[in-house]
């Protein structure tokens, strides 16, 4: 049986009066690339927040690895495994590629501040473990050559890549991607592809939140369809590309937008 | 600790409460208005305050009273109430536009830090307090006695004296007319668009800008008119009148949930009264060690105030 | 290639970069020495009109430039914006004023105690207080500030509105004996700690916790997703903020001899702030400049100094204005590499 790595069950979350998500069920297998695609407002990015711990859910469960991670502070979730990226880039813009990606790996180790001070040999060792793993994602994204300069100065594929290198540095159980291709030209949403694939290849599960459905439906092994905060439909790319609901959800959408 | 004060002299107390909420509120709107359309809370806006103190004092000044004089009859006092007051209401006003133009706008336009803005306005209000203290000469600025303080009917322990009924029906009054401008003109519909929406308000044509310097006019009017019922119910201002004011009406807009304009109005009234009340019991000198514990309390315990949305969290 | 911009910041950037162990050392030595020796400077261009240059370099340059280095790590590097810095500051003094009268401490015994009291209370504000952000934070802060006055004012056992006097200075230490009239071994101490407090403060900036903050005053929530205890560093940013400020007051008590709740207001915090804001939020040597800077202009032009708060009212909206970041803002120092495909 394969390991279910994260796993939402009967979620509900409400704002104010509006219910943007309501029963939903969701899970990511070891070893995949799940995709949760929908309109715009489906309540997608709202999956992301909830199992990430911002907001809490009027019901549900959320479990990463069998573990329940409701009520759960944000960091904390952070270290048990799960990485995210967003949907409007969010780097500290004012921090090196390096030290952005330092920055999450320094939270799976143990020493603290006051061992940082006193130079304890336990920092050290720490510090240059940050760092390794920091300069080894740079490397694995491409962007080795960037890791001094300022993220805000990077151009833009860069930024978004390396918030995926930040998200890793984790060392993430699920990798949450939140339309990782916003933005994107043809030639770098296929780029973005392999990559994905080759994360995947490293052992990484990946739950991808994305508008491109090309891309979707090439890389995804299962999907999720979500509809004003239900899920409608759930299958294999070729098992949605024939759902007459999901069909018809997109095209009242397409609708309304002109 | 003495509670039976709280028993023999419950009247009093709460009439004085009343007072002063009613004064805390007219200030606290200026918060609360100004949060509503920017999220941010206008620093300087207790200096717009102590701007109306000065002005009512100096339109006082050129009638050349010196402060030993008879109470003057009523419709002397009315019409001369309603001179100081609407010049302090109009002086305060502007300020308070010019105020978001220097230390806000260029920030606002650049899109910088909520620091930067939160320091620009404190350098705003340093530059105020400041400005005033040398034109005072630090010292307290003291307010003739216009109207007669001896009461006019007593009710039970509280002797109801002539300022604090006008105090009462005059600060009505313009709530009344707040909540007309709000819900029944243009403005109020922009004020309330922009509020719930600054990015939708453009698009559908309110002109943002606009409405920001009225949303300043109005808080920085309100105030003004709240200076002149604080000077005839204290009869004394100084170039830092504001700074304790401004805590107490903050304090009473978060207490209603910043941003809400009904609670402003009852976060105010709230905390006026619980500030007489523990202040007849532990002593006038830390009235404002409670006013603050009272903040900090409710911040805690409930940042969104009675009626308040949570602000606390930007969307991710 | 970028071309690079002629400017001193980046010549002596470069130069430090690539200079030996010894050059650095020698470099390191001499500027260390300078600072040491400027109160044997004698020099009308630099000397202050009213106050012997010798007290103004102890009062207010380097204990400015001390609380400055304190309050940066709260609100350059993390962000927090706290405007109630003086309530450390006086809970230092009166650490010292308080246990020197009751307790047969000497100085050097009771500065623990005057950084201690001042973390505790750090903990104590920041843990309920830290929960909340931005302009809440600031008003938590100035409040407390103003609290704490207050209640030194109303409490009779420290003195009330009178404050404490006759409090006796630092005991002789290495042959320096520290008297009321000469101001210079104060300074010395104070540079001193200063040199360590600034030594700590880098050494923490350039490893885990200066990203942990960093990471904080660019983005808190994001901080928090990648891991971030976001509460814990920044309660260890206002317990070593308030340690900072809490070993100034001490230090100015004991060379003051009395104190006063009104030595504690806001302006003080507001001054400190400024300091901060002009020198250069976050990068620990501009906010040394705008410490000297602005603790200076007004002793040399004292004509000034009965409008500095004008002055600086205006200057900190005229600068957020024109340079929201200060002075000498921080700045990492790029470097730009060619990829190698
Ligand atoms: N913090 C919030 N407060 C109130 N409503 C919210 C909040 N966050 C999300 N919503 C609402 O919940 C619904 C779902 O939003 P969500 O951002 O999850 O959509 P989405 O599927 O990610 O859409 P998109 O494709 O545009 O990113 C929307 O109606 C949105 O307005
Ligand atoms: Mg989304």
């Amino acid at each position: 049986m394969t390991k279910k790595l994260l796993e939402i069950q009967n979620l509900v979350v409400k704002f104010g009066g509006v219910t943007a998500l309501n029963e939903v069920n969701l899970h990511v297998n070891e070893g995949e690339i799940a995709a949760l695609i929908g309109p715009n407002g489906a309540g997608k990015t709202t999956v992301f927040n909830i199992v990430t711990g911002y907001y809490k859910p009027v019901s549900g469960d959320v479990l990463v690895d069998g573990n329940s991670v409701l009520g759960l502070r944000p960091y904390l979730i952070a270290r048990m495994g799960l990485g995210r990226t967003f949907q409007n880039i969010r780097l500290f813009g004012d921090m090196t590629a390096l030290e952005n990606v330092a920055t999450a790996a320094d939270a799976l180790n143990k020493s603290g501040l006051l061992s940082a001070l006193f130079g304890l040999g336990r920092s050290r060792r720490d510090e240059k473990r940050s760092m390794e793993t920091a300069q080894s994602l740079l490397e694995f994204i491409g962007l080795d050559h960037r890791a001094h300069q300022m993220a805000k100065n990077l151009p833009y594929g860069d930024q978004r890549r390396l918030e995926i290198a930040r998200a890793l540095a984790l060392n993430p159980k699920v990798l949450l991607l939140d339309e990782p291709a916003a933005g994107f030209n043809p030639q770098e949403k296929v780029e973005l592809g392999d990559l994905i694939l080759k994360i995947r290849d490293k052992g990484y599960a990946v739950l991808l939140i994305e508008h491109d459905m090309s891309l979707v439906m090439k890389i995804s092994d299962r999907i999720s369809v979500l509809d004003f905060g239900q899920k409608i439909a759930e299958g294999t790319p070729s098992e949605i590309q024939k759902n007459q609901r999901v069909i018809d959800a997109y095209l009242g959408v397409a609708e309304d937008a002109s | 600790m003495d509670f039976s004060i709280l028993v023999t002299d419950f009247w009093s107390l709460t009439i004085d409460g009343i007072v002063v909420g009613a004064i805390v509120a007219l200030v606290s709107l200026g918060y609360t208005l100004v949060y509503g359309v920017l999220r941010l809370i206008n620093f300087a806006h207790s200096e717009i305050f102590m701007i109306g103190t000065m002005t009512c004092y100096l339109v006082i000044q050129q009638f050349g009273f010196t402060g030993y004089e008879e109470p003057l009859p009523l419709w002397k006092f009315a019409s001369l109430f309603l001179l100081f007051g609407l010049t302090a209401a109009m002086v305060s006003g502007v300020a308070a536009v010019i105020l978001e133009i220097v230390a806000y706008r260029r920030l606002r336009v650049l899109g910088a830090s909520r620091l930067s803005s939160l320091i620009s306005a404190i350098g705003a209000s340093f530059f105020l307090v400041e400005v005033f203290q040398k034109l005072s000469g630090a010292k307290n600025l003291d307010f003739p006695r216009m109207i007669s303080k001896e009461p006019i009917f007593t009710f039970s322990s509280a002797y109801i004296s002539a300022d604090k009924i006008l105090v009462i029906v005059g600060a009505g009054i313009v709530f009344y007319i707040l909540n007309r401008i709000i819900n029944h003109t243009k403005l109020g519909l922009g004020i309330r668009a922009v509020s719930q929406d600054e990015k939708t308000s453009i698009l559908m044509g309110v002109n943002v800008n606009r409405i920001i310097s009225y949303t300043f006019l109005l808080g920085g009017a309100l105030a003004g008119v709240g200076s002149a019922f604080y000077m005839v119910f204290y009869e004394t201002t100084k170039a830092n009148v504001g700074f304790l004011i401004g805590i107490s009406a903050f304090t009473a807009a978060v207490l209603g949930g910043i941003g809400n304009v009904r609670g402003a109005l009852v976060g105010s009234f709230a905390l006026g009264l619980f500030q007489q009340y523990t202040s007849a019991v532990l002593g006038y000198n830390w009235k404002d060690v409670v006013t603050f514990v009272i903040l900090v309390f409710v911040l805690l315990v409930k940042p969104t105030g009675l009626f308040g949305e949570s602000l606390q969290k930007a969307r991710v | 290639m970028k071309a690079k911009a002629f400017n001193l910041r980046d010549i002596f950037g470069d130069w430090w970069e690539s200079a030996t162990p010894i050059q650095r050392g020698i470099t390191r030595t001499v500027v260390i020495a300078t600072f040491y020796a400027l109160p044997f400077l004698n020099n009308p261009v630099i000397d202050t009109p009213e106050t012997s240059f010798k007290s103004v370099l102890f009062y207010p340059l380097v204990l400015f430039a001390l609380m400055a280095v304190g309050l940066n790590v709260v609100v350059g590097k993390s962000g927090i914006l706290d405007l109630g810095y003086v309530a450390f500051f006086a809970i230092g003094a009166y650490t010292h004023a308080v246990m020197s009268a009751r307790t047969s401490l000497n100085f050097w015994e009771i500065l623990p105690f005057a950084m201690g009291f001042a973390m505790l209370a750090g903990l104590i504000l920041g843990l309920p207080a830290l929960r909340l952000r931005g302009d809440y934070l600031a008003i938590i802060t100035l409040g407390f500030g103003e609290i704490i006055r207050i209640i030194a004012i109303n409490t009779e056992a420290i003195g009330g509105a009178a404050g404490i006097t006759d409090i006796p200075g630092p005991t002789p230490i290495f042959g320096f004996e520290f008297s009321v009239m000469d101001p210079r071994p104060y300074y010395w101490l104070t540079l001193t700690l200063l040199i360590l407090v600034i030594w700590g403060v880098l050494r923490l900036s350039h490893r885990k916790p200066g990203r942990a903050w960093e990471a904080i005053r660019e983005d808190e929530d994001v901080a928090e997703f990648m891991g971030v205890a976001t509460l814990k560093y920044k309660l260890w940013a206002f317990i070593i903020g308030g340690a900072v400020g809490g070993l100034a007051g001490a230090i100015y008590a004991s060379k003051i001899r009395s104190i006063q709740p009104e030595l504690f207001t806001l302006n003080l915090s507001i001054m400190i702030l400024a300091c901060v804001v002009f020198g250069g939020m976050g990068n620990i040597w501009g906010v040394i400049l705008g410490a000297v800077l602005l603790g200076y202009i007004p002793e040399k032009l004292r004509f000034l100094s009965d409008y500095r708060i004008i002055f600086f009212g205006l200057l900190m909206v005229v600068m957020m204005n024109i340079r929201p970041n200060g002075l000498m803002p921080r700045k990492k120092r790029e470097k730009f590499q060619e990829k190698i495909s």
